[in-house]
């Protein structure tokens, strides 16, 4: 889909270019043939040529989207080669380490739960890309069912303390009251745990993450996810939420990651008729990401 | 006993390549950024014996690490060991001044075998060097505006001077000791990198390039390292002089 839809862009930055070409040429011999003291044709001339430079400018602007779009493109691609490939080289360097040496008891028992998180790991990823994929196949319907947000929450968070090897002192939650919303469990689930997951990375050490919920008004409840991390600078605030989004930067090398966590944050609340946004003072300051759902009726 | 440097910040792949080269008996080292292993090289003495170089790095990339080792004199034999397995990163790899690219996921024998063999390369350069003490042997060559230093690895031209890999250095001696003559690739994998199967030769071409790049004026029309269509090169040190 992605390809598509690339190619159709490309295909119109050519058709205007051969427009453009064709305009030029139109310009330039009407001006040699035709006498170009008749005022209406110089302001035939002055608007064509108008006509030229905003197309220049268009494309021009267009052109250097899709450059990014590669460049965007590409990091994923390196990106998801790295997720993909270490946790398998990790997991392989293990079995063969135990197929060809004498380990003891310990050293085997430290080996399988190296091997399983890195297949957690593994399945994460995959998981991310193909939620990707079907987040773009819009027809794709939502099995709508009413869902204790409270618990979907601890549920996120008993998974990120496990994972991230974070205590709960590090990881809190402040539970508002009891709400009932109306949404897909698994997307949902998805989306919190990606916010959760974001915080813990993004914070270094000491991990200090917390997880509010909160009713908005009557239609809304929000869940906010708030760390004292790394902080995100303005300009970034809307552009993370994009799809293979990373900021740029050494952080992006140290914090591995698709670009698809906040994407997928994104499609989810938008498919529930809700939103999501980010809220940071600046780069050290932490940021907050808000999630709004809507409240079942 | 060897002492391994690890480059890498991959918590479970590192843990698991340190438990592998202690079981062969090397020492080693694990660090997690680039920065902490150009600090850990230029303060250590002994010197390491082999590097270990991820290339994806929080901070400076491998390539930047293996580049900067190298322009500070730094020529230690390295393995670049990534998931980035495209020609052209492996490419960039040897052209940053590595002397091995492995790419992940690897096989543990295969790569233990390779560190092996940087190593043994380096006790046979030793060896080497402790024997050619006496003046007419190539210690260091002056040919032009040139001269090559073996014990520094170093390549003077005019104002200029290029660190060599070790491996780049090997070739050049190896080259030079034959001058005038045609050099086959073939003989040139047996005698400089010591690989007798019938491996591919074109890495030697990417060396050459590199070579060139240094040692000639014009590297698209080279006057000293002449190609042989169908054989291999032939190193010419006074181009100008008649034959």
């Amino acid at each position: 889909m992605v390809v598509a839809g690339r190619r159709k862009s490309i295909a119109f930055f050519i058709s205007l270019g051969a427009g453009l070409i064709v305009v030029t040429l139109l310009l330039y011999v009407g001006w040699v043939l035709l006498d170009w003291r008749h005022g209406i044709l110089l302001i035939l001339g002055i608007l064509l040529l108008s006509m030229i430079i905003a197309g220049v400018v268009i494309n021009t602007i267009f052109l250097v989207r899709e450059i990014r779009r590669n460049e965007q493109h590409d990091s994923f691609i390196n990106a998801v080669t790295h997720e993909l490939k270490t946790p398998v080289a990790s997991i392989r360097l293990y079995l063969q380490t135990l197929q060809t040496r004498d380990v003891d008891e310990a050293k085997r028992q430290d080996f399988y739960r190296i091997m399983l998180e890195d297949s957690d790991r593994l399945l994460g990823t995959i998981e991310q890309v193909l939620r990707t994929g079907r987040m773009g196949a819009s027809s794709r319907k939502l099995n709508l069912a009413r869902i204790d947000l409270d618990g979907v929450v601890l549920e996120c968070l008993g998974r990120a303390r496990t994972l991230h090897h974070v205590a709960e002192e590090s990881l809190r939650y402040q539970p508002g009251p009891p709400i009932t919303i109306m949404g897909d469990p698994d997307e949902v689930r998805a989306a919190v745990s990606n916010l959760i997951d974001n915080a813990v990375k993004y914070s270094g050490t000491p991990v200090d993450v917390t997880v509010e919920t909160a009713k908005v008004d009557a239609k809304y409840v929000a869940v906010r996810v708030k760390d004292q991390g790394v902080g995100i600078p303005q300009v970034e605030l809307k552009q993370i939420f994009k799809r293979f989004y990373r900021v740029p930067g050494p952080l992006a090398t140290r914090v591995k990651g698709t670009g698809l966590g906040l994407y997928i944050v994104r499609s989810v609340a938008k498919r529930h008729g809700g939103r999501a946004w980010a809220e940071s003072a600046g780069p050290g300051q932490g940021s907050t990401f808000v999630l709004q759902l809507p409240i079942a009726k | 006993m060897s002492r391994v440097l690890v480059v890498e910040d991959e918590a479970h792949l590192a843990e698991g390549l340190r438990f592998n080269m202690e079981a062969e008996g090397y020492q080693v080292q694990v660090v997690e950024t680039g920065e902490a292993a150009l600090d850990l090289i230029a303060s250590e003495a002994p010197p390491f014996d082999v590097v270990v170089l991820d290339v994806m790095l929080p901070g400076k990339d491998g390539f930047e690490v293996m580049s900067e080792l190298r322009q500070a004199g730094q020529f230690i034999p390295t393995l670049m060991l990534t998931a980035r397995g495209h020609p052209e990163d492996v490419i960039k790899g040897f052209a940053a001044g590595a002397d091995d690219y492995l790419t992940k996921p690897f096989e543990l024998a295969i790569l233990l075998a390779r560190i092996r063999s940087l190593l043994r390369r380096r006790e046979w350069l030793k060896s080497v060097q402790g024997r050619v003490a006496t003046p007419e042997q190539t210690d260091s060559f002056s040919f032009g505006d040139k001269s090559v230093n073996f014990e520094l690895l170093q390549l003077r031209v005019g104002e200029r001077t290029f660190p060599l890999t070790l491996m780049e250095a090997n070739l050049l001696r190896y080259l030079i000791q034959h001058e005038g003559k045609p050099v086959a690739r073939k003989k040139m994998l047996e005698e400089v990198w010591g690989v007798h199967e019938d491996t591919d030769t074109r890495p030697i071409d990417n060396f050459i390039v590199r070579l060139r790049r240094y040692i000639e004026h014009d590297p698209t029309h080279p006057r000293h390292l002449i190609t042989l269509r169908g054989v291999g090169y032939r190193f010419v040190a006074h181009p100008d002089q008649p034959v």
